[in-house]
């Protein structure tokens, strides 16, 4: 036993063995590999319904400290949770250059975070704000409707020349099945989304492989593998859980937050004497 | 090939038997029956495109005629592109106002150029004079205060349309109705769902299907709250709980909106809503819109994310203001 904690400690010392560690140790206790979902009329494994993220990822996916809240008014209430880090290894592997403008991002997130102005949040913000969304499986193509901002995007399924003519805000996704895994392949990203609000970014060369895994009825394993040229020295994962929302009559109401955010950016354009 | 001559000879059924001024469903399209997914009900999945040049209300002059001849569509036709064409400059014989107004091109505009295949004068089908029927007094007061803020100088975002605030797109309604671009809906089913995925703004409408409770009354949405059912191989679609924030020619908050979606061929889709509001209309008013299937993808529009006009527009309100201009409306369509 010792003798296992001996090894695994001295494998630490290098990146790939780090993921190795992950793989074998978080993967095999925290999830049943051998679940099999029930199948759509389709014969897929069955994802369709609502799910939702828990923690704290929106607000950084490496790991953070509780923090005080950009608006004094909210006290408590709008404080920034700590959390543990989704990214695996812990850290995101910038190019110093990169991390440098992670860091700015970062001091100046609130008038810099596209997600505050209501912006569509990409691939995976998307997965991981915290509002739920639904899955809707067609063979053909597979629906993915985010609460947040009314945000959506369809996954071609089985067309892996399908090539998308420009750049989107959701990106461009083309899905398979591995198994009892819904693999998803998106490219075509605008370089103007974040993966949370502490500054992590990313450019146009972003390109993202997701996999949603079922592990029991009401459980998603969601993984992530993200590669960025521009930004990262190689290529990085994240991994959390997603959650079906058991409430009943569960649905997924309106987030339309344009409304919401005309004040802050449209505010000092008003006339002065109105309303 | 033997796909293709029945759905000509569907489309061409469908065609004559609508011209007799019947509003139901032509009698000869009920033996068609759709296909079915593999859950057993009527599969509607796809992309629909929903473009026509056929006006939503006839124009007055066609009084109660619901459909024209062929020679006479023809010519209605080649009005209708003529008066959409926005490539006509001052040179062609319209105001140089008008030109102004004009401003985009022809290139950017996808109304389509064929009128209903039944030749009808307006999508309209109910009442018989294809108009919307008459406003009540509080629908024309809110009407107005609506026209009144769009054709000033606007004072802040809330004075221009839905569609320009990138709050809904300008023919996702709901209802849908066909509009300058982009006039397509994706429809997915699932069981227990059916969910209406529309270009403009990438808003998808989620409809379920089984008897659960609508939400309660104070619970309101822009899009309304969604629940359906099938009718024999109808996909009917009720939405109730709107803001009274977004208006569809003068409804208001407590419009009850049926949309009933029939798959009529291999390629065809009927698309009807009714429109019950007695607080805004004298009495209840339908439209039908044929749908055609479509192999194009629809692609992201993101509004919001680009909607520099807001900004220029209010700034080029204030900078008038400063300047001491007097705004003269112009900026209605």
């Amino acid at each position: 036993m010792r003798h296992c904690l001996n090894a695994a400690l001295s494998a630490v010392r290098t990146y790939s063995s780090v993921i190795a560690l992950g793989l074998t140790l978080t993967a095999g206790a925290a999830w049943a590999q051998d679940y099999r979902a029930p199948l759509t009329p389709d014969g897929n494994p069955n994802l369709n319904g609502i799910w939702q993220a828990l923690g704290t990822a929106h607000w950084n996916v490496e790991g953070h400290s509780a923090e005080s809240g950009p608006v004094v008014e909210m006290g408590a209430l709008g404080a920034i949770p700590g959390g543990l880090a989704i990214v695996e290894g812990g850290k995101i592997p910038y190019r110093d250059e990169a991390l440098a403008k992670r860091d700015a991002n970062r001091q100046d997130w609130l008038a810099l975070d596209p997600a505050v102005k209501c912006y569509m949040p990409g691939v995976p913000r998307a997965t991981y704000m915290p509002f739920p969304f639904q899955i809707v499986q067609t063979p053909e193509h597979i629906l993915i409707a985010y609460e947040f901002a009314s945000a959506s995007r369809v996954i071609y399924m089985n067309r892996p020349d399908f090539e998308h003519p420009g750049d989107a805000w959701m990106g461009h996704s083309r899905g398979r099945w591995e198994g009892q895994t819904l693999v998803v392949e998106v490219t075509n990203h605008v370089p103007d989304t974040w993966f949370d609000s502490a500054g992590n970014f990313h450019t146009d060369a972003l390109r993202v492989v997701e996999r949603y895994t079922p592990t029991g009825p009401n459980h998603l394993l969601y993984e992530a593998e993200i590669e960025d040229e521009n930004v990262y020295t190689r290529p990085w994962k994240i991994k959390l859980p997603l959650y079906r929302r058991m409430d009943e009559n569960m649905q997924l109401l309106e987030f339309k937050c344009v409304e919401f955010v005309e004040e802050m950016m449209y505010g000092h354009l008003r006339k002065k004497d109105s309303e | 090939m033997t796909v293709r001559f029945a759905a000509a000879a569907c489309a061409a059924l469908f065609a004559t038997s609508l011209v007799g001024a019947d509003k139901s469903l032509p009698a000869g399209i009920q033996e068609w029956r759709p296909p079915v997914t593999a859950w057993g009900v009527p599969d509607l999945r796809g992309v629909w495109d929903f473009r026509t040049i056929t006006p939503l209300e006839r124009p007055v002059r066609f009084g109660e005629t619901g459909a024209l001849t062929e020679e006479q569509a023809s010519e209605f036709r080649d009005e209708e592109l003529s008066r959409r064409n926005k490539d006509r400059r001052a040179s062609d014989g319209i105001s140089a106002e008008q030109d102004v107004r004009n401003a985009y091109n022809q290139f950017w505009w996808d109304f389509g150029s064929e009128l209903t295949e039944d030749r009808r004068t307006s999508l309209i089908v109910e009442p018989p004079d294809g108009r919307i029927p008459a406003l009540t007094p509080d629908a024309r007061a809110r009407y107005k205060a609506i026209r009144d803020a769009r054709a000033r100088a606007p004072q802040g975002p809330e004075d221009r349309g839905v569609a320009e605030r990138c709050l809904l797109g300008f023919n996702a309604g709901p209802p849908y109705t066909p509009s300058a671009y982009n006039n397509n809906v994706h429809i997915f089913q699932t069981p227990g769902y059916a969910v209406l995925l529309i270009e403009m703004v990438n808003d998808a409408r989620i409809v379920p299907l089984d008897d659960r409770p609508r939400l309660p009354d104070h619970m309101r949405q822009w899009r309304g709250d969604a629940r359906g059912r099938w009718e024999g191989d109808t996909l009917v679609v009720e939405s109730r709980n709107f803001t009274g924030k977004t208006t569809h020619r003068g409804s208001g908050k407590d419009m009850i909106l049926t949309e009933r979606f029939t798959r009529v061929g291999p390629e065809r889709l009927v698309y009807e809503y009714m429109i019950d509001d007695p607080e805004s209309f004298a009495k209840p008013w339908k439209a039908q819109i044929p749908m055609k299937r479509t192999d194009q993808p629809m692609y992201e529009y993101a509004c919001h994310e680009g909607n520099y006009s807001m900004f220029t527009m209010l700034e080029g309100a204030r900078a008038g203001e400063r300047a001491g201009k007097v705004h003269t409306g112009s900026n209605l369509p």
